[in-house]
């Protein structure tokens, strides 16, 4: 396999808690959450050319999920984390099989007005979901088994669900990659470059981008469900249209043409927000007037920028 | 090497040590500061600044001045929560007082337990955030609470010539847990009242015409509404627009503080001048020499002829931590927390004391119809009673 830049990343990710700042791996483990969050999302706005306005509806979902699973029904985390997956991956079979028939803005909308249906009931139904206050302390999984081994043995309890989310959400872009660079994965990319093209190659277009939303909607499930027990918490605004937009922002910033733009423009908008906000007031004012510069000067995104420029350094001179 | 150098790489290195001894108690405060809740968090966390500003010029707790950092949680649990746990992890505050809403407390709560830090919620009033099954060693209330709210409210609406009273509240804890308190309480000291109509529209609605007729509709003689803050601005507007107010001769009650300076200066001549109200705190209440002395100092430093009545919930939560640091001659939450329990502050509005069986305060409010008062280009409350809640309790 190429690219040991990746493996070497993932043990730098590792390495993070033995930083010994709290604070250094909360940080980190939120990137993480939400660097698998955009990715999945760029399965479909990168990859097959589909704009969704409302991918925090399975984000929401997964989070719900594990939330509800984990601290009412004290299921272990190995059941709740792929139920997640699995319930936010058959809503978005649900809801794209309706989607998927519409193109361009229409299908946006539609997507959206799915998303604002779930934000709804979690907002709503307040025996299950706790509605407004939402469902306080997620129990963390039982990582006991953790503190018996060497090494990590003594890291805290947030370090030992931080390993674990490193591990899981190195696993979830794995296989991300693989699709991507799949026959299906191309499929996927024609379909983006020309669908009418595909049809006429006798290809189901709708078909394929259905199975491109729903394998998006159920990564973005674990990542909701990573991101719920991260939060010690899961609230209705994780499904609220607001967390779509900021995924689709990351996504853009980061550059939906390459497989890890998204996940850099996760980095960079948490690092950004986070410095702002502890600043100034006029925190959305200063983050909005960065980003358009940032979409202005790098439009295919930092991890295009960052491509150019080292095409630019390695040019024979 | 020289040995001029040497004296200053020795005094550089010196510098920590002597800046340690005066780090200041940094204290966390996650407020709404955007949006219409931000019609009280901002006064509110105003009135904890000053606190911290005037103990500082008095050298401070324990040889240390007092740091308050304030964060815009948008008056939303999931922010509020996400700037609670970055104040504890990147910038180690050592205590928490702060959030507005009855969403965000109970969820500040959680985190204030995980990581065994005090954590004083000077405004968020559900019964939930002190339940036993949520009480914790770290978490106190210096607000009121919705079982005194809502009995409060009772007791004024009890001695109205009303049988049929109908309820308007927003869907979420507080809204929930203070009209079934009010209602719970009407029931019982006037039995023979009846609830004709109860709407509950959602947290931050802007439209409410089809509540407002769908509830005059049922005919009632009284109401009794917890919308809050800017909310109440909108409700009361399109409610006066339809008519409402006169139809129930004003009866009408609004908790969740409809009557305070901040609101009816806001409305001016758009308030429906009549209703009851109530309010933490009112610059012309007036009764204390202590009081008055702290709405001169706080007029002064908000420069604001009107002061705000929400400065004071963020004051005396300050001035609860202060005094408990000071009895436990300590920093360290867990002894802070023994401290507070039982702990007596004499506060601006008078003595108030923190029960150890439920970490509440005995905080009451100002209750009281409002009138237009010729010294004022707004409605206040004449006469204005403070509710000792001391009966309403348990």
């Amino acid at each position: 396999m190429r690219a040991p830049w990746e493996l070497a990343l993932l043990a730098a990710a590792l390495l993070v808690p033995a930083l010994g700042s709290r604070f250094y791996t909360f940080l980190a483990n939120d990137v993480l959450i939400w660097a698998l969050f955009a990715t999945s999302l760029n399965l479909l706005v990168g990859y097959t050319g589909l704009v969704s306005f409302g991918h925090a509806a399975y984000f929401g979902i997964g989070a719900y999920t594990t939330g509800l699973l984990m601290k009412k029904l004290s299921l272990p985390f190995l059941i709740a984390f792929p139920a997640a997956g699995v319930l936010a991956g058959g809503f978005a079979l649900l809801f794209g099989f309706f989607c998927v028939r519409l193109t361009r803005i229409y299908f946006a909308m539609l997507t959206l007005a799915f998303a604002q249906i779930v934000w709804a009931i979690c907002f709503k139904w307040n025996e299950v979901t706790g509605g407004e206050q939402g469902m306080p302390e997620i129990p963390y999984p039982s990582l006991d088994w953790m503190g018996r081994l060497p090494l990590v043995g003594g890291l805290r309890t947030s370090d030992h669900f931080y390993l674990v989310t490193v591990v899981l959400v190195a696993l979830c872009l794995w296989v991300l990659r693989r699709v991507v660079g799949s026959p299906f994965g191309r499929m996927l990319t024609t379909i983006r470059e020309n669908a009418e093209r595909a049809e006429f190659i006798g290809v189901n277009v709708r078909r394929y981008e259905l199975a491109a939303f729903v394998l998006a909607g159920a990564f973005a499930g674990l990542a909701g469900g990573l991101f719920g027990i991260f939060n010690r918490g899961v609230f209705p605004d994780f499904a609220y249209w607001t967390k779509s937009s900021e995924v689709l922002i990351m996504t853009l910033l980061g550059g939906m043409g390459t497989f890890y733009g998204p996940a850099l423009g996760a980095l960079a908008l948490i690092l950004l927000n986070q410095q702002i906000v502890s600043y100034t007031e006029y925190w959305p004012f200063v983050l909005g007037t960065i980003l358009i510069v940032l979409l202005f000067v790098f439009p295919g995104g930092l991890a295009g920028a960052a491509g150019t420029a080292l095409r630019w350094l390695r040019r024979p001179a | 090497m020289h040995r001029r150098t040497l004296l200053i790489l020795a005094l550089v290195l010196l510098l920590p040590l002597a800046a340690e001894a005066q780090k200041p108690i940094k204290v966390g405060m996650p407020m709404p500061l955007s949006g219409p809740p931000a019609l009280f968090g901002d006064p509110a966390s105003k009135g904890a600044q000053m606190y911290v500003e005037e103990i500082n010029a008095k050298g401070g707790v324990l040889g240390r001045k007092l740091e308050l950092l304030v964060r815009d949680s948008k008056a939303d649990a999931n922010e509020a929560v996400r700037q609670a746990r970055e104040l504890i992890l990147k910038d180690n505050v050592e205590f928490l007082v702060g959030t507005l809403t009855s969403a965000e407390g109970p969820a500040v709560s959680v985190v204030a337990k995980e990581n065994k830090i005090v954590f004083i919620a000077p405004i968020p009033k559900t019964d939930q955030l002190t339940a036993p099954d949520k009480l914790h060693p770290y978490i106190f209330r210096v607000a009121s609470n919705t079982t005194i709210e809502g009995r409060s409210a009772a007791e004024i609406v009890a001695k109205w010539p009303v049988t049929r009273v109908a309820t308007m509240s927003f869907d979420y804890a507080y809204g929930q847990d203070v009209t079934k308190a009010f209602v719970e309480h009407l029931k019982k000291v006037k039995p023979g009242v009846e609830i004709v109509d109860q709407q509950w529209p959602k947290l931050g609605e802007q439209d409410y015409n089809p509540f407002i007729n769908a509830q005059m509709a049922k005919k009632p003689e009284a109401i009794f509404s917890s919308i809050w803050g800017g909310f109440f601005v909108t409700y009361s507007k399109q409610a006066k627009a339809l008519g409402v107010f006169d139809a129930i001769k004003y009866h009408f009650i609004g908790v969740g503080e409809a009557a305070t300076p901040e609101t009816t200066k806001s409305m001016g001549a758009d308030y429906p001048v009549g209703i009851w109200g109530n309010s933490y705190d009112a610059f012309y209440w007036g009764e204390t020499a202590a009081h008055k002395d702290y709405v001169a100092r706080l007029s002064k430093y908000l420069k604001d002829e009107y002061p705000s009545s929400w400065a004071i919930q963020g004051y005396i939560g300050m001035q609860f931590l202060a005094e408990a640091i000071k009895k436990a001659n300590s920093t360290d939450s867990d002894k802070v927390a023994k401290a507070l329990l039982n702990l007596t502050v004499e506060t601006p509005v008078g003595p108030l004391t923190i029960r150890e069986k439920d970490h509440q305060a005995n905080r009451g409010q100002l209750y009281g119809k409002t009138v237009k008062d010729a010294k004022y280009p707004f409605a206040i409350m004449k006469p204005v009673t403070y509710v000792d809640p001391t009966k309403f309790m348990d």
